[in-house]
């Protein structure tokens, strides 16, 4: 044990404060200087009173950094459960099909449908996103042995070739498609106001609950399926749970936000080295450091780009590839 | 990284290279005549100030959408086109009777270069972008394959400079190089509509000293404004009256627009918002005003103040005095006093 659970209970005491310091950044700072006596105002107000100030903190900022939040929260959480379940330190909601199913369904609804806009895309990608886990979930259950970490990762890489390359497909030919889907795929917290919050946060909230009742099953997992299976836990169900919510959790945030890369990679990796190996402690620290990554990330891209913005995609690939260097390099010394 | 401004501008850019130029080119495909095109030697200064030389006038053209439909309504007749979208959707070319010419390319950016070394052109034809010092198809962001089309021939075009009537006047000097017969009564015509419309323009514009506009390209994730320094039709608009202003700070890498945030949408309170003719549909702008909290803070969307602009396609006399009377309905109709 690294650290005991009075110490690992203040951290994450900690990490709800850094969470409020980096919300309240979030709706602070943006593209526009406003003051912050405005902000206050119209967050004591709370109804938007016709300002510009007004309207871009409640109807931009609020909804946008309460959306970082739960997509941040529900990538994190998502990371965490595959690399457990999956016991593969580089598992993320890509390897299940989830971003490929999602862009899979929204070009779906760009050239057959005919539909354009973020706010139009949400129920597709979602949609696209639990099929596409379902189908790997599916094809990796073939077989006596059910759906093994290797199955999984295999049928997770098939499933996700497949779709990429019928939405490459497409695109190739609708150019309108291509460049739709071109800003979607980056990954971006910018137009994501109210109605998008309304509508994947009671999905999200439902993941996150749940993920935390995963905990001891994920430490029985980490220890291999046989001695899982000898300390009594039904190996299939678990590993069956786990991907359900998964798929909620990834879909919505990836249903929000577009496909968001390396939060569900990396931020798995800090919790473990803050609070050691154990899942009861690692969801609740990935629940808690995603969002805090994400919005902090966000907040950047807004500064360093005004009067534009940066996508939150992007600074966090930036942001996050040498971390992601990082892990692979510390993985080998440990097998080493 | 791919810069995304670019890619939406792309986008944009895609349908705005059509340089629809369907007026009067229903009836004359006629070919061009061939005895003329025979002769030489041949020479065009092209939109670089290039001036570009052959020994015969060349017959075997390749060129870019918009500009083909432009030559096509003079009487000549590439051999090939590439375009930046299907050209069944394209706008220049979907009324257009292609048969007989062979079709390069349908995307942006992606041409086969190999088929084009096939057809043996001794002359490619693109527009000239001045802020990106590149032809049409060969700019910045294309397939490098694609680029190779520059060597199988030489390459001229019209700048998209100071104004459309230098593309206009630019393409009908080079179908006449080309040995065209520029006398149809039809093209006449339209330089006439075209006089009477900016005279009507100028008119317009007069009465309402105060009026200013803004050439404007709202998405989901950001907002555009037109710099009208690289939009020809823009700097019309200007020298004939309209007060389109000017954005403090086009984006430093294409500085065709000033991207803003929507946090920062209300940055300018133009009377009239050009809205990027492209893209327009007459229920967008109560569109944006739903989805977006900050697009009804420019004073002229909440009043409704909205008219399509011909973004970067213009070609032809005809297209431009069509879209010139709606404009002037457009400011006859707008208040002067909506913006700051």
């Amino acid at each position: 044990m690294r650290t005991s659970a009075t110490n690992r209970a203040s951290g994450l005491v900690l990490l709800v404060a850094l969470l409020a310091v980096v919300a309240f950044l979030s709706v602070t700072q943006g593209s526009r200087s406003i003051d912050l006596t405005d902000v206050l105002r119209a967050l004591g107000n709370l109804g938007d009173d016709g300002t510009i100030t007004s309207t871009v903190t409640l109807e931009l900022r609020v909804p946008r950094t309460l959306v970082g939040i739960l997509a941040g929260a529900a990538l994190g959480v998502a990371g965490a459960i595959l690399q457990g379940v999956t016991r593969n330190p580089l598992a993320d909601a890509g390897i299940m099909g989830i971003n490929s199913g999602a862009a899979a369904c929204v070009v779906f609804a760009i050239t057959v449908l005919g539909i354009q806009g973020v706010s139009y895309y949400v129920w597709f990608a979602f949609g696209g996103a639990i099929i596409a886990t379902f189908l790997v979930y599916t094809i990796a259950s073939m077989g006596r042995e059910g759906a093994t970490p290797v199955k999984l990762a295999l049928a997770g890489a098939a499933v996700t070739a497949g779709l990429t390359s019928v939405t490459s497909a497409i695109v190739m030919t609708n150019i309108d498609a291509l460049n739709e889907l071109r800003f979607w795929q980056v990954g971006s917290l910018a137009g994501r106001y109210t109605p998008i919050l309304v509508g994947v946060a009671p999905f999200i909230l439902l993941g996150l609950v749940a993920s935390l009742g995963l905990g001891r099953v994920l430490n029985g997992l980490a220890l291999g399926e046989d001695t899982a299976r000898g300390l009594g836990q039904r190996v299939g169900l678990t590993r069956a749970a786990a991907f359900g919510v998964v798929a909620i959790l990834a879909g919505a945030a990836t249903a929000a936000c577009g496909p968001i890369v390396f939060i569900g990679l990396v931020v798995p990796h800090l919790a473990r080295f803050i609070c050691g190996p154990d899942y009861r402690w690692i969801l609740p620290y990935s629940m808690l450091l995603a969002p805090i990554v994400l919005l902090l990330a966000d907040v950047l891209g807004r500064i360093a780009g005004a009067p534009g913005e940066l996508q939150v995609g992007v600074v966090l690939a930036v942001l996050c590839a040498p971390v992601f260097v990082g892990i692979v390099r510390y993985a080998r010394l440990v097998e080493a | 990284m791919e810069n995304p401004h670019m890619q939406t501008w792309r986008s944009v850019l895609a349908v705005a290279t059509l340089g629809a130029v369907l007026a009067g080119c229903g009836s004359n495909d006629a070919p061009a005549d061939e005895t003329a095109a025979a002769s030489g030697p041949w020479s065009f200064t092209s939109g670089n100030g290039d001036v570009v030389k052959a020994d015969k006038t060349p017959s075997r053209i390749i060129a870019h959408a918009g500009e083909a439909a432009a030559l096509i309504s003079f009487g000549i007749k590439p051999v090939g086109i590439y375009a930046d979208e299907p050209v069944k959707t394209d706008l220049n070319l979907k009324d257009l009777d292609l048969t007989g010419i062979t079709i390069l390319g349908e995307e942006w950016g992606k041409i086969d270069v190999e088929k084009a070394a096939s057809l043996a052109p001794d002359l490619i034809v693109g527009d000239w972008w001045p802020a990106e010092k590149a032809y049409s198809g060969l700019e910045e962001g294309v397939d490098e394959k694609s680029k190779k089309l520059a060597e199988l021939a030489p390459i001229v075009g019209v700048s998209q400079g100071e104004s459309i009537v230098d593309l206009a006047e630019g393409y009908e000097a080079l179908a006449t190089s080309l040995g065209a017969k520029v006398d149809d009564p039809q093209i006449a015509a339209n330089k006439k509509r075209f006089e009477t419309a900016v005279t009507a323009f100028k008119a317009a514009t007069a009465a309402k000293p105060n009026l200013t506009a803004a050439g404007m390209s709202p998405t989901d994730e950001k907002v555009y404004v037109a710099n009208p320094k690289y939009a020809p039709e823009l700097l019309d608009f200007q020298r004939w009256g309209l007060k389109v202003l000017d954005p403090a700070a086009p984006d430093k890498d294409f500085p065709y627009w000033e991207t803003l945030s929507w946090e920062n949408a209300d940055k300018y309170q133009p009377d009239l918002i050009l809205w990027d003719g492209r893209a327009y549909k007459d229920t967008l702008n109560a569109e944006f005003g739903k989805k977006q909290p900050t697009w009804f803070e420019i004073k002229a969307a909440k009043a409704g103040a909205v008219t399509a602009w011909p973004a970067y396609w213009l070609h032809t006399y005809g297209d431009f005095a069509t879209e010139l009377e709606k404009l002037t309905t457009a400011i006859n109709g707008a208040d002067e006093n909506i913006g700051n």
